[in-house]
């Protein structure tokens, strides 16, 4: 994934929601712009990068997907490590998938960074047709947790862009004005060097 | 046009469209399972049912076995399977070398479901299948099984075609299981262990073959919880230290957890990483041998990648390292190579057990008792069958696939089982057939065939063991000669296998 420009910050971001929501997809289509009806359920973990231009700043965002079945929680906090944002999907055709979102809250404020940024992200706007979850109750429900709020299709490829590049964005603010983010983060190192310079600041060997 | 995804070559989404299935009415009638969904005859489907290159198929890496060898042990094969219990419980290494060898591919099914036990809970659970298959099932779990029904290879035609066959079978299998285990329900890498079985076998036999794997074989991976997957990827990270020093050192550096790299791996049975050839070897061994193939494979996968300075180079990172290890390099993978290698990892099912109550004892140090407690491993066939013995009629072929092997007369001192036997072959043959003189007679035979019933030689493809006894009864029999190959061009051939039929000396291939 031609990850050799040089960088400033690496960011870990990762994506969690009942299973078949589209985290896979909204993965590929943000890193890959591909999006396929047919992806395979994610067992174990995968991941993928993209470099963003923020302001001036270059980010590299790292995106965990792992499987969304409630049993693969047990195995998640290896999956949490170093994260400092999160994507929480659900699906806006089922209204069982927006449901469990307090648990997974839950889940990630177990494992993961309090101060993580976390988007509630209502996917599948396609299917409008079948909406089952009103785009205002969980606009409300996102602002009472405190939580950044969008709906996207990563079929039309609607809004993915803004999502990643919101949470993106907000990490940044948080990792600028130096609020701390709690273990990861001497993952986040200003450098304008070459990934191939042997210094020890590399960001990549600190993203741990 | 292969674009690398992650190391590994992605068929073209472009031209790939999933139907709506709300478009079919009634898909058996509309052309192939692959038209449905747009594949045309222009993507080629490869030997094992993948279409477009997936899963890694290539010319260069697959290992052709000569047919001549391949007939040879199919014989042997049908001669065990003929006679399991005796093989199983005397000449158990025998079965092992074989399977190490790769079960030829018209037996594979059936060698898988007598290995894994499956033929035997089948045999004494009649209608359990049928009872399972005619329940609902609970509406939570069907829900997710449905889920996941077109994520399951989806591109094997078998499983390209959403409502087709492959995946009602695969619903069907899954669904049983949870109405089975209902304590254990469903979990979702059962689907691609589910699909690999189906691929050889009906559903039933495929969900005995489940069965198996998810009580015998791999006890408590597909629990809630999935303490036995954590505690294994322990274990493995463990085994890592001896066999490859360098490999956890970077690990460890790192702090690169295990299940990180080795969840889809082991709960999948490789069925997702590895090339489709070295996907049925890691198999026919893992079914015979049990969970230490599975632990020797991801040894290798970690040694080879990990396993020099020379190759940490690249990696600075945990993830630099995930990457590396989801993109490995297909020469570690290859069929030939994997094979040899993983007879050489020097790790036993002892070592395993051994490092499993140490991890056991760390797991409730740190972190409280298990939650779940599934019953102990079983580490192979031969074990599965002594805790479980079959009747004799458990074991009994359907159909009953027999052959007469014409006996070299100086072979006669070479005494092995397989020529010792008589066996018949109960295929019907209509009686016109005695009339067609044999186009191959060996150099024993009397020609043409008298009265004796004819004894077709050995390696002709004519014996096609899966040919059900109640098909080609009446049909005409002048088109069940056997195939056309130039009797000119085979003799030597056939002379020569028939010479070492009874020998294991010519089948070095591995």
């Amino acid at each position: 994934m031609g990850s050799d420009e040089a960088y400033n910050f690496v960011f870990k971001v990762v994506l969690i929601g009942e299973s078949g929501v589209g985290k896979s997809n909204l993965l590929s289509r943000f890193t890959k712009n591909e999006f396929n009806h047919d992806s395979r359920t994610t067992i174990g973990v995968e991941f993928s990068t993209r470099t963003v231009q923020l302001n001036s700043f270059t980010i590299k965002a790292q995106i965990w997907d792992t499987a969304g079945l409630e049993r693969y929680r047990a195995i998640t906090s290896a999956y949490y490590r170093g994260a400092v944002g999160a994507l929480l999907v659900y699906d806006i055709t089922k209204h069982l998938t927006y449901e469990s979102v307090e648990r997974w809250l839950k889940e990630l404020y177990d494992h993961a960074d309090p101060h993580m940024v976390v988007m509630l992200v209502g996917n599948k706007t396609d299917l409008e047709s079948e909406r089952s979850v009103p785009t205002e109750e969980a606009k409300d429900f996102a602002e009472k947790k405190g939580l950044l709020f969008l709906e996207t299709s990563a079929l039309e490829s609607t809004n993915v862009e803004s999502a990643f590049n919101t949470v993106l964005e907000e990490i940044h603010k948080k990792v600028s004005s130096k609020e701390v983010i709690r273990g990861s983060i001497k993952a986040v190192t200003l450098n304008s060097s070459r990934p191939e310079d042997e210094e020890e600041k590399k960001p990549c060997c600190r993203n741990i | 046009m292969a674009k690398i995804e992650n190391g590994r070559p992605s068929v073209d989404m472009g031209s790939i469209r999933t139907l709506n299935s709300s478009h079919i009415e009634d898909e058996s009638s509309l052309g192939s399972d692959s038209e449905i969904n747009g594949f045309t005859s222009e993507r080629q489907t490869d030997r094992y049912g993948f279409i477009g290159g997936a899963q890694q198929y290539s010319e260069e890496s697959a290992q052709d076995v000569p047919p001549e060898v391949l007939r040879q042990r199919e014989v042997k094969w049908l001669d065990m399977l003929s006679h399991w219990d005796k093989w199983m419980l005397k000449r158990f290494n025998k079965v092992r070398l074989r399977c190490q060898k790769g079960i030829p591919p018209a037996l594979r099914g059936r060698a898988w479901l007598y290995l894994s036990g499956g033929k035997v809970k089948r045999e004494q659970n009649q209608g359990k299948f049928q009872e399972l298959d005619s329940q609902p099932g609970d509406p939570k779990w069907l829900d997710v099984i449905e889920k996941d029904l077109h994520r399951q290879f989806p591109f094997h035609e078998m499983f390209v075609s959403r409502g087709g066959h492959g995946q009602q079978d695969l619903f069907r299998v899954l669904k049983a299981y949870t109405l089975y285990k209902p304590e254990e329900g469903y979990c979702q890498a059962q689907a691609p262990i589910a699909a690999v079985l189906l691929m050889h076998m009906p559903a039933e036999d495929a969900f005995w073959g489940l069965v198996q794997i998810c009580e015998k074989y791999l006890p408590g991976y597909y629990s809630p919880g999935l303490e036995a997957i954590q505690l294994d990827g322990e274990i493995l990270f463990a085994l890592l230290r001896r066999v490859s020093p360098i490999a956890f050192r970077h690990l460890e550096k790192h702090k690169i957890d295990p299940v990180l790299y080795m969840t889809e791996w082991f709960m999948c049975a490789f069925s997702r990483t590895l090339p489709w050839a070295s996907v049925l070897r890691v198999w026919d061994m893992f079914l015979c041998d049990g969970v230490k193939i599975i632990f020797r494979v991801g040894l290798v996968l970690l040694k080879c990648t990990l396993g020099t300075r020379e190759k940490l180079k690249t990696c600075q990172g945990l993830y630099e390292t995930m990457e590396l290890l989801r993109a490995i390099d297909p020469r570690y993978m290859q069929e030939g190579f994997l094979v040899r290698e993983i007879l050489e990892v020097p790790v036993t099912a002892r070592d395993i057990e051994r490092e499993h109550h140490t991890q056991i004892k760390r797991w409730k140090k740190n972190r409280g008792e298990l939650n779940f407690k599934p019953a102990p491993r079983m580490h192979g066939a031969r074990i599965i069958m002594l805790a479980e013995p079959p009747r004799r009629q458990d074991l009994k072929q359907n159909p009953t696939i027999v052959l007469e092997v014409p006996e070299p007369p100086q072979q006669l001192n070479k005494g092995k089982e397989e020529r010792k036997s008589k066996k018949k072959k109960s295929i019907k043959k209509p009686p016109t057939i005695e009339e067609i003189p044999n186009p191959y007679p060996l150099p024993t035979d009397p020609s043409p065939p008298s009265s004796n019933p004819p004894a077709p030689p050995p390696d002709s493809s004519s014996v096609a063991p899966e040919t059900p006894p109640e098909t080609k009864m009446d049909s005409n029999n002048q088109q069940t000669a056997p195939p056309t190959d130039p009797p000119a061009a085979n003799e030597p051939a056939l002379q020569e296998s028939t010479q070492s039929l009874s020998s294991s000396e010519q089948d070095t291939y591995l």
